[in-house]
């Protein structure tokens, strides 16, 4: 539901391909979302939940009745839990060169190997680094 | 001793009223949940909810007393969560508060720790409507975590205690009752 909603989101917008926005934490993310369209939640969606993006799609639902700034941040708000979300996915695939040279005596545990990682931060990859910034796991 | 320190900070916080959800940033989330140790609590969430429930459905209007004395052993933190009146709709100005929860979990801090949300209410109204809505809202900010911001479901259990652990028991109806507890209970 949630990738559906960011893909209608992308296109209305005139996006290609996934979100290539740099991602915010989750608390500034939404908390722009709050600020920027809290009148317009009231409005349009004063039953929409923050759980499933329900908030979120609702907004899209109504976009034409949304103020400037509400419809802006409504896409730069999606596009950056979705480049999150793709962050953590692929995170692990990324670090894994890096995690058999640097943490190789870890104990399994996915915490633990990242806080090997965040030790090792200097000596590991650039594109391992980026992704665990991406992933908010820092 | 982490919690008392932090339920002070929240009682300070509380009293300046609409900035207390501002003052509460991620670190001091992770600071208060973190694990030093591997602890492996005794707690069964599940049990402790059907508890809630039968207590709940006992009639009267006030609970009598708190429901576990060992709760407060654990790493934890309550944080006020403003939702409609009656409801589990998370209002919008507590967006903030449930993102924090979230960027806190993500950190390798407190990734893999089996983590419980608790809901509660106060004592206003009748027992087993409060334990309904407790559970809902502890419910919802589960499903916010787990979709909205992609917290791993996978050691995250809520649950809901309605009004049978209050915070201040001798003020039953008072506001610092209606809460979101989160406990570690470690890996």
């Amino acid at each position: 539901m949630f990738k559906r909603s960011m893909a209608a989101l992308a296109m209305v917008v005139g996006l290609a391909g996934p979100a290539s926005a740099d991602t915010i934490g989750y608390a500034d993310a939404i908390t722009l979302l709050a600020n920027s369209c809290g009148s317009d939640i009231g409005k349009y969606c004063p039953k929409a939940n923050l759980g499933n993006w329900e908030i979120g799609r609702c907004l899209m639902q109504n976009r034409a009745n949304l103020s400037g700034q509400c419809a802006a941040d409504l896409v730069r708000v999606g596009q950056s839990i979705e480049a999150r979300k793709a962050a953590q996915a692929s995170a692990e695939q990324i670090c894994a060169t890096d995690i058999r040279r640097r943490c190789p005596m870890t104990e399994a545990g996915r915490g633990r190997v990242l806080q090997c990682l965040l030790k090792a931060e200097r000596t590991v990859s650039a594109a391992c680094n980026a992704a665990i910034t991406n992933a908010g796991w820092r | 001793m982490k919690h008392i320190v932090l339920l002070a900070a929240l009682a300070l916080a509380a009293s300046t009223g609409a900035n207390a959800q501002q003052r509460i940033d991620r670190n001091q989330i992770i600071n208060s949940l973190y694990q030093t140790e591997a602890t492996v609590a005794r707690l069964d969430p599940i049990a402790l909810e059907a508890a809630a429930a039968a207590a709940a459905a006992s009639g009267g209007d006030n609970a009598p007393g708190p429901l576990s004395d060992s709760l407060s052993a654990y790493p934890q933190l309550s944080i006020e969560i403003n939702f409609d009146r009656g409801s589990a709709r998370i209002r919008p100005e507590s967006y903030h508060a449930v993102g924090l929860i979230a960027d806190a979990l993500h950190t390798p801090y407190l990734m893999g720790q089996r983590l419980v949300i608790v809901g509660h209410t106060d004592a206003t109204g009748g027992r087993e409507l409060n334990f309904n809505l407790s559970k809902q809202r502890a419910a919802s900010i589960y499903d916010a975590l787990t979709t909205t911001f992609n917290v791993p479901a996978a050691g995250l259990v809520a649950i809901g205690l309605g009004e049978e652990q209050l915070q201040d028991p001798a003020n039953p109806d008072s506001g610092v009752n209606r809460r979101v507890q989160i406990i570690n209970l470690g890996e």
